[in-house]
């Protein structure tokens, strides 16, 4: 029965919008988890337009991104002045996670309950390098002098370091949800919970999400590293 | 949480829709990663044959921009499946972004506003 309304609402546009099911033709959830995200780009977009403004407004005296990002983080590789190679591979990091988390979503679509599985342990782990990453680097860069308080010798600007933490906090922040959900998500795909409802519709909602964080992640290498 | 409510949309796919899917995003990535060191390419090449000189900064950072815009095109499109959506969900989601173009151009200018007035304020 619902087959057939929709097929004839398919034929006659008009139809599709007059109740009954979702004419965008998908789910309830991931039309809300879109939408969710659409809001967390615009807290997002309001962080980076203000560095924007502030940078405009120090322009002459902005920091360049090669000198305070200019080694890696590790200890003994330190003294190396390798600029934008370790951010670099955590940029890589995320790629390669949004890949397996997708991958992910389309064993998801076969009911391949230990695809998922498969896929979604190496989108977990590539998130929590990427937060260890980010914990060399901020502790890096705290050694030198800059915090949210104060500049460094190196930046100068105390503006640049309250920026750079707020923003790629707030970014981490959202990383660590994304590794706590899709945790759980990879233990009730085990515990076959999917499998009773039917669909892993689940898997897509938050694999948006973790797209979303990449994404995010794009704009704040942009902003911080490339420019 | 009722996960039991019938979902509607195209949650089951056969083979060959798998097949097809699969190279999409294979294809995605390899650009994807393509693009990404190719910027840092750039990022890291600029500053070693420019150095302090700082000429031709605009037409990086164009490059920059553009190449940050052709991931999150591939990004949206092929890992969210925006691109396979219906056409009004796709503009319900894009259309939002347009505010903020208003908001770059005016808080970049009021940034280079707040420059211009430094000695005056002197709030920095």
């Amino acid at each position: 029965m619902a087959d057939a309304t929709l097929h004839h609402a398919e034929e006659t546009d008009k139809s599709l919008w007059e109740g009954g099911h979702s004419p965008f033709r998908i789910g309830y959830g991931k039309v809300m988890m879109w939408y969710f995200l659409i809001s967390d780009t615009f807290t997002f977009a309001s962080f980076l337009i203000a560095y924007a403004a502030l940078r405009f407004a120090q322009s002459d005296a902005w920091p360049k991104a090669a000198e305070v990002f200019s080694s890696v983080p590790i200890h003994g590789l330190d003294t190396l002045k390798l600029p934008l190679v370790f951010v670099s591979f955590m940029t890589f990091l995320l790629i390669v996670s949004s890949y397996t988390m997708v991958r992910a979503v389309q064993e998801g679509y076969l009911m391949n309950k230990w695809g998922v599985v498969k896929f979604l342990i190496p989108t977990i782990l590539c998130g929590v390098a990427f937060l260890g990453c980010q914990y060399l680097e901020w502790t890096h860069l705290i050694h030198e002098g800059m915090t949210p308080t104060h500049a460094s010798e190196l930046t100068k600007i105390m503006n640049f370091g309250q920026l750079f933490f707020v923003i790629t906090g707030f970014h981490g922040l959202h990383v660590l949800g994304g590794v706590v959900l899709n945790t759980w998500l990879c233990v009730s795909t085990m515990n076959g919970r999917f499998e009773k409802v039917g669909h892993y519709e689940m898997v897509e909602k938050l694999g948006l999400y973790w797209h979303f964080v990449d994404l995010v992640w794009v704009y704040v290498f942009l902003c911080f590293y490339l420019l | 949480m009722n996960f039991d409510e019938p979902v509607q949309g195209h949650l089951h796919w056969n083979e060959e829709e798998y097949g097809v899917g699969r190279k999409e995003v294979l294809k995605t990535i390899i650009i994807l990663s393509v693009v990404t060191v190719g910027e840092v390419g750039i990022a890291i090449g600029y500053d070693l044959l420019m150095g302090d000189n700082g000429g031709m900064k605009w037409l990086i950072n164009l490059i920059m921009a553009v190449a940050s815009v052709v991931k999150v095109y591939f990004i949206m499109g092929t890992f969210m499946h925006l691109k396979h959506e219906k056409k009004w969900f796709i503009l319900s989601a894009l259309l939002p972004f347009s505010f903020l173009i208003w908001a770059i151009i005016a808080f970049t200018v009021e940034g280079a506003s707040w420059h211009a007035m430094r000695g005056l304020l002197n709030m920095f």
